[in-house]
């Protein structure tokens, strides 16, 4: 079902987008997105979410705030950080029951509000700052979860690859900023920040579900009454179109399997210009099972497990990811060059376009099945200026030519190789079994 | 035969269909929903590794041989089943646990179509010595891949320390190894005795229209003989074989696997037995119990800490893991606590918070069709309705938590699995 949206802005620079979904789902969703820009004090503003998460006034330790939220019939109440962009966007979300499903007619998704707003502007500070040991604890959590990207490889190399390919744009930093500053913060930098989120942030607050949209958005509308919303941030992403110096690097990992990325930059000049295009074009590359990639350098080359390709058009890159054996790291480059000209020459059928048309739409017409992507996709655009329905975006997707993949196509530009180096080989792991 | 359930509660209704060819069929209508997605399951898993053959003897088959057979099992003599899809639009997908190959698709466009080429790839194997050769290679980067990755490392570690012979020990996609020994003639074999249309499952949720699936049913299911495959018991001890094991790894602190072997008395546990471990599971080490915190403000974890109950035909396992500077501290912690909730008994008011909890959690998984789609298939393999844990939370009792308690997470049952991180230059 295609469901309308409503958006409204009751305070400057925050905009209020509900989804009324009726007695579909079981599930509600209740979100508050803050976005600053990539500068400035990204540590102590990555570790807000995930302290103010914890607890608040009137649920002060962490047993009693989880102890809520499991009598709310096991809400959950999740806190982020991510990027969209070069903008560092600070999430709070709650994925709730619908209210009809509670045994004692309770509000759910009422109490859950007043929740929320107690998470966010009424924390449990002591003579107006921070718990010192609260603040620790936090800083240890954060550190080690950035540490911990390391355990995951197919997501490190990525990462390692877009900072050297971006090293001259804000879009290197991380999202939760560097180790160094993390170990720093204290409680005045992190009400500072707090302030910060609060005052500057682009805001955007989402609900999807049946509940009373209207009640929701008055009381976010009186919380904010006493915020000074006067000077909002603005955000701008850099886009490069031509890399400044393309890069080979290899570095090393005492790892089985080498982890090969390859960083193009699509050719865009602000987010979303000429999206639809490009994103069809990077799905028949490397987006499904019937995309070049995955048909060559998988089925018909066996050199891997995985070859894929993702657009990320907030930033206006192609991002190539595939999990070889060392000895393999030139094939498999030649391979995906190979097949990326293959996109620019045109050599590729209606059939091929076809399947990449219907397998996009199907993907798209899929976000209204679920509470949470409908959440997803409409804040994923809180930087935008205009809002668009995944049956607009579908029919922009459905309406793209075999001449404008093509254009696409001639658009992208490789700017960095990575790959990172298995340094163990098969006989010096067979102490086991 | 069509049957029709309906749950109050939930306000979902379904159909059961014993199809004349012995397939059971489940379909949840969501009418409200834009897509639908369907499941094609088998009750067999990389435990099953033993075949009967043609003339009835008992033979093994290579380690990882489901697994080599769900990919293999896409190709066709001509169009692969991934290259139709691409017309339908569906996305397909596949994958083989310990007792169970699953083949699905998720789509919003015809969904009949794409229900079509699930049925007939499904019951049209078609191996040739080439394309398993070819698959190899693929298979070969995938079980590489996993090698690298810690959290499967220390749980497969785990089993090996928990388990002598029962095959749960092994890991899913085999070795590089023994799948080097698997031949067209071994997938043939295992298709014949697995894939029968008795020992499967299709589920399907979504916005479908259930007389057009029965039809298609008809149309493409094909007739198979009265055979229902039935795993024996396992010849597993009681015991476990090590209480401790180690693996170095690239990964940036330790990583480690807690897990207490339990037996139930029979191969698989009843409903009720099920959701007392859950509740049990959330009493002990939930983000609502002192045992989360203590473990967080002492800095023997993180935010990756987690648990799960773990069990199948034959095996089971109440599993405790995370990433801790000092794993041996945070075990040691989880089991004295665990050893003093025994003492002490489960509390009513702790009960009460975690049945909300997870009768929460519960109503809201009738949400996802992909969600559904699974429980159907599972819950089938374990002779259970969709419904069926509706009526065990209305109905359990802080007794039968305390009764889960009495028999399990017995201390001399268990095992530590520790991944550490591999010496190495910044």
């Amino acid at each position: 079902m295609n469901y309308d949206y409503s958006l409204s802005s009751p305070v400057p620079g925050l905009r209020f987008c509900s989804v009324n979904t009726e007695k579909n789902f079981k599930v509600a969703v209740i979100s508050a997105r803050f976005a600053l820009p990539l500068t400035g004090d990204i540590a102590a503003r990555a570790l807000l979410p995930f302290l103010l998460k914890r607890t608040c006034k009137k649920y002060p330790t962490l047993t009693a705030m989880n102890r809520r939220l499991a009598a709310l019939y096991g809400a959950m109440l999740s806190a982020g950080v991510n990027k969209i962009g070069e903008a560092q966007v600070i999430t709070f979300s709650i994925t709730s029951l619908e209210d009809r499903f509670a045994l004692d007619g309770e509000n759910i998704a009422s109490d859950l509000t007043d929740l929320l707003l107690d998470v966010l502007f009424d924390p449990n500070l002591t003579d107006g700052a921070f718990a010192e040991e609260d603040i620790e604890r936090e800083k240890r959590l954060l550190i080690e979860r950035i540490e911990s990207e390391l355990n995951e490889k197919r997501y490190y190399a990525l990462k390692r690859c877009t900072e050297i390919m971006c090293e001259n744009e804000l879009y290197a930093l991380d999202r939760y900023g560097k180790i160094e500053d993390i170990q720093t913060i204290d409680a005045a930098r992190l009400k500072k920040a707090w302030n910060e989120m609060l005052s500057n942030a682009v805001v955007f607050v989402s609900a999807v579900g049946s509940m009373n949209a209207e009640l929701i958005r008055c009381r976010f509308e009186q919380r904010f009454d006493k915020i000074d919303r006067s000077r909002i941030n603005d955000i701008h992403t850099e886009f490069i179109t031509t890399p400044y110096e393309t890069h080979r690097v290899k570095e090393e990992l005492p790892v089985k399997q080498g982890k090969l990325v390859i960083g193009y930059r699509a050719g865009m000049t602000y987010a979303d210009d000429n999206d639809a295009a490009i994103k069809v074009m990077a799905d028949m590359f490397g987006g499904g099972v019937y995309s070049k990639l995955f048909t060559n350098v998988r089925e018909k080359m066996s050199l891997c497990y995985y070859c894929s390709a993702g657009f990320n058009a907030a930033k206006g890159l192609i991002i190539v990811q595939s999990g070889i054996e060392n000895e393999n790291e030139q094939k498999a480059i030649d391979a995906i060059t190979d097949q990326l000209n293959d996109m620019k020459k045109g050599n590729f059928t209606a059939e091929d376009l076809d399947a990449s048309l219907k397998g996009l739409t199907n993907l798209i017409g899929s976000v209204s099945d679920t509470p949470e992507s409908i959440d997803r996709w409409y804040a994923n655009q809180m930087l935008d200026s205009e809002i668009e329905t995944p049956a607009e975006y579908a029919a922009r997707i459905g309406a793209i030519t075999r001449e404008q993949v093509i254009a696409a196509a001639l658009m992208v530009e490789q700017d960095t190789i990575y790959m990172l180096a298995g340094t163990l080989t098969e006989e010096e792991e067979s102490d086991e079994d | 035969m069509r049957t029709e359930i309906y749950n109050e509660l939930v306000d979902e209704k379904y159909y059961h269909i014993v199809h004349p060819t012995g397939l059971n069929i489940y379909v949840m209508p969501k009418p409200g929903y834009s897509g639908a997605y369907a499941v094609f399951g088998t009750n067999y898993g990389s435990i099953d590794t033993k075949i009967r053959s043609e003339n009835g003897e008992t033979v093994d088959i290579p380690e990882g041989t489901a697994h080599f057979l769900e990919h293999k099992l896409f190709e066709s003599e001509d169009l692969d089943a991934f290259a139709r899809y691409a017309k339908t639009g569906a996305s397909a997908n596949a994958f083989t646990s310990f007792d169970t190959t699953c083949y699905l698709f998720s789509c919003t466009g015809d969904f009949n179509a794409s229900l079509r080429i699930l049925l007939d790839f499904v019951q049209s194997p078609y191996f040739t010595e080439q394309t398993v050769a070819k698959e190899q290679g693929i298979i070969g980067q995938e079980i590489t891949m996993y090698k690298d990755v810690a959290d499967w490392e220390v749980l497969f570690n785990l089993l090996r320390a928990l388990y002598h012979k029962h095959p749960v020990r092994i890991d899913i996609a085999g070795t590089v190894q023994s799948i080097a020994a698997i031949t067209a003639e071994t997938l043939y074999d295992c298709y014949r005795n697995f894939y029968n249309l008795n020992n499967m499952a299709l589920a399907v949720s979504g916005n479908v229209d259930i007389d057009e699936i029965e039809k298609i049913c008809d149309e493409l299911l094909k007739p198979s003989e009265p055979f229902l495959f039935e795993r024996k018991p396992f010849d597993e001890p009681d015991g476990i074989c090590r209480d401790y094991i180690e693996e170095s790894l690239s990964v940036a602190a330790p990583i480690f696997s807690l897990g207490y072997k339990e037996s139930y008395g029979l191969p698989k546990q009843t409903l009720k037995q099920k959701i007392a471990v859950d509740i049990l599971m959330e009493i002990i080490a939930g983000s609502t119990s002192p045992l989360y915190n203590e473990l967080l403000e002492k800095g023997l974890t993180n935010t990756s800490f987690g648990f799960e109950s773990f069990f199948g035909f034959g095996y089971g396992a109440s599993i405790f893991s995370g990433e801790s500077k000092d794993p041996k501290a945070a075990a040691e912690l989880i089991r004295t606590r665990i050893a003093e909730l025994k003492a002490t008994g489960v509390s009513q008011e702790d009960f009460d918070v975690i049945r909300r909890k997870l009768y929460g959690r519960l109503i809201m998984s009738y949400n996802d069709v992909d969600d559904i789609a699974h429980t159907f298939v599972n819950a089938h393999f374990d002779g259970e309705g969709i419904f069926d844990p509706l009526d065990v939370f209305r109905t359990i009792t802080k007794d039968d938590v305390s009764e889960a308690l009495s028999h399990m997470m017995r201390d001399e049952f268990a095992a530590l699995s520790v991944i550490n991180p591999i010496e190495q230059e910044k």
